[in-house]
């Protein structure tokens, strides 16, 4: 029971940190291919933009790992 | 690394101008500055020519041209042959010959496609109307006029049926009941509607529609004649004989330019240089007897290019190294070894680096093709990666220079995703665990295998953001930024004693750590918040949570490679159940998945680990490409 309890507990950190993540990145990347159809030289900064809130589900997953190391 | 440049000035007789130019062009080797601005002295631009004008006018115009037919031929202007000299007076007659009949198969290509987007944008209204007056939809223009009737097609571009019944009304009240509407809502937000009216009442009905903006959709000319009937079936044999028809017109227009544009290709590059000659001469400066030409090239090359100079204008000419000053900024040639060359370009991706600061494409080329290796790690998929990889740059990689670098970059990844394959003893996921591989280091599909590959990827961050802290505090030391430096050095210090703390509180540093570690952050944070008075205090904390968080980041070389892992694991499991047959198609397609992810996921990682949490450290970006006088004969 306990241990069913803390794989649900690090899929929702990695679940809703995922969302969070993907929330952002769908703005940040519809407003970065704008920006690259009018400047292709961008390209770079756009992923590096797109790229920035992954951090947030890397966090989860570490919260997540930390679970599982602990089952 | 960048290679460094040296500010030049090169003066000759007037006489000479031409033969230096020549073998300026040539050489490529000098980006051109404007001399008059930078000299900042008695000198003036180089006389006009009027010989030299008219044929730079010349050369642009017959460029434009050549470039508009080259787009037409679908062809690329860029890629010129080496075809004997190209005489510029018979291209231009070459061209004349060809205008009129170019134009007028552009023009009929125009109008087809264009009647082709059009005709069934009045097609759909006349079908959806014609059944709701059915003895109206047989009558043409002149039966119409013997019964003195007119009618109206327009469109209400509104989803609200409640609109027709206003029409209706404002009909009623302007012409009484001498009309009759019907409307049809086909489109969800258009409504399509005919009014048919007496003949005298059209030009008042009219003057209303105009009025309230309401669009009119007046049949094309050739249509105007027919009943309704008729103009939908003579629309529709239209619409069906207009791809032949476009077909004709393209086929003629490709047999038309397609046999010429390699010479035009070839004209083209010709043309373009000798262009950017002509052009060449707005930049220099002059004295009474004298040209001055001043710009960049690199220091490794001076010497090439003095004696070049001296040979071209048999001596007579005089080639001084300007020395630096701040108002100028040096172009930026990145010059790396052949095996970091394929990296520039990712480098590139970002921004170039700015003149005088950091190349880091050495350092990109150490450590991302061994990130994407710890990610993907799987002997069978890294030797799939490196097949394909070969096998696209020997395909593709003549057909572009990014193509070329990206498949050096993915070969160097797939080596490094074998190495960690052997590491972690896996080949096609765990099936080289089960037939007896060693996992010369941990197996990462195991329980005890998630522990070691999160500190594994710690410790690559850890390892990566200190180098990145390293290179900005030299850059900061050498640039005599004291303030950035004691922020870094801060920075430092702190993570130092933060990564103390994390080993103690695991147990795998001694006791003793404890006040080492206390006191770097101490010292750590005090220097971060010092060079920023009161705004430090908030700040310099929030920045060493940022790099923390920096180092955390490296965390996803483990999570998507426990992905890979897991996902080849599946696959595994998958191909286990049911008969041999399916489980081998449902195994290859989980694989073949997991192979495509891995081509370009761990890429992506691995890229942005750069680009933000390395770079960020000790990047400047902001560098002015060279271009050397001489680079449109390049192409």
């Amino acid at each position: 029971m306990q241990h069913g309890l803390m794989a649900i507990g690090a899929g929702i950190a990695v679940g809703l940190a995922a969302l969070g993540t993907g929330f952002a990145q769908a703005k940040i990347g519809a407003a970065g291919m704008a920006a690259i159809a009018e400047k292709p030289e961008l390209t770079g900064r756009a992923i590096l933009m797109v790229a920035i809130p992954e951090t947030l589900v890397i966090l989860g997953f570490a919260v997540a790992a930390m679970i599982i190391v602990l089952l | 690394m960048l290679e460094p440049m040296t500010h030049v000035r090169i003066v000759s007789r007037t006489p000479r101008l031409e033969q230096v130019l020549r073998r300026l062009y040539r050489l490529r080797l000098l980006q051109l500055e404007p001399a008059v601005d930078s000299a900042r002295s008695t000198l003036t631009a180089v006389p006009g020519d009027e010989e030299r004008d008219a044929r730079t006018a010349e050369l642009r115009l017959l460029l434009a041209r050549l470039d508009g037919l080259l787009e037409l031929a679908g062809s690329d202007r860029e890629i010129g042959d080496d075809s004997p000299s190209i005489d510029a007076a018979e291209i231009a007659s070459d061209l004349d010959r060809i205008a009129p009949e170019v134009e007028s198969l552009a023009a009929r290509i125009d109008e087809l496609r264009s009647e082709l987007a059009v005709l069934p944008r009045y097609l759909e209204p006349l079908r959806r109307l014609m059944p709701l007056l059915p003895d109206l939809a047989e009558l043409d223009e002149q039966k119409l006029r013997a019964l003195k009737l007119d009618t109206i097609a327009l469109v209400l571009n509104t989803e609200d049926d409640r609109l027709v019944e206003t029409l209706r009304a404002a009909l009623h009240e302007l012409v009484g009941d001498r009309f009759e509407l019907v409307a049809e809502s086909g489109d969800p937000d258009a409504v399509g509607c005919l009014i048919v009216l007496a003949h005298r009442d059209a030009e008042t009905v009219r003057a209303l529609l105009g009025r309230a903006q309401v669009r009119h959709l007046p049949l094309p000319h050739r249509y105007e004649h027919l009943s309704f009937h008729g103009a939908v079936a003579a629309m529709e044999k239209r619409l069906e004989s207009l791809p032949h028809e476009l077909e004709a017109a393209n086929a003629d227009l490709h047999d038309l330019l397609v046999p010429r544009a390699p010479t035009w290709r070839a004209a083209r590059t010709q043309l373009a240089s000798e262009l950017e000659q002509l052009e060449a001469v707005v930049k220099l400066g002059a004295t009474a007897r004298t040209f001055v030409a001043v710009g960049w090239t690199p220091s490794s090359r001076l010497s090439l290019l003095r004696r070049e100079l001296e040979l071209a204008a048999d001596e007579e000419i005089a080639l001084d190294v300007l020395g630096p000053t701040a108002a100028v900024t040096p172009p930026v040639l990145m010059r790396n070894r052949a095996q970091a060359r394929p990296f520039e370009f990712l480098v590139r991706l970002l921004d170039l680096p700015h003149a005088g600061s950091l190349d880091p494409t050495m350092l990109m080329a150490l450590f991302l093709p061994l990130m994407v290796g710890v990610m993907v790690g799987d002997i069978v998929y890294g030797t799939l990666l490196l097949g394909l990889s070969l096998y696209a740059r020997r395909r593709y990689s003549k057909q572009s220079p990014v193509i070329r670098d990206l498949t050096r970059v993915f070969v160097a990844g797939s080596l490094w995703a074998i190495v960690f394959g052997f590491l972690f003893g896996e080949a096609l996921g765990d099936i080289g665990h089960r037939v007896g591989l060693p996992a010369l280091w941990f197996y990462r599909g195991g329980r005890d295998g998630v522990e070691p590959l999160l500190l594994f990827s710690l410790a690559i961050g850890a390892a990566h953001v200190l180098l990145g802290l390293a290179l900005g505090l030299w850059r900061s030391a050498v640039e005599r930024r004291g303030g950035e430096l004691l922020e870094r050095l801060g920075t430092v210090l702190a993570l130092g004693g933060v990564f103390g703390l994390a080993g103690l509180a695991a147990d795998r540093l001694p006791d003793g750590t404890l006040i080492p570690a206390g006191a770097a952050i101490v010292v750590g944070v005090v220097l971060l918040v010092a060079p920023s008075g009161a705004l430090g205090l908030m700040m310099g904390p929030l920045a060493l949570i940022g790099t923390l968080g920096n180092v955390l980041s490296y965390l996803r070389l483990a999570a998507v490679g426990l992905a890979s892992a897991y996902l080849a694991l599946v696959a595994n499991r998958l191909g286990s159940l049911g008969p041999i047959w399916l489980g081998l198609f449902v195994a290859a397609l989980f694989h073949a998945l997991n192979v495509a992810l891995a081509a370009f996921s761990p890429m992506i990682q691995a890229l942005r680990l750069h680009y933000v949490e390395f770079f960020s450290k000790f990047y400047e970006g902001g560098g002015e490409p060279f271009r050397p006088f001489g680079e449109s004969g390049a192409a």
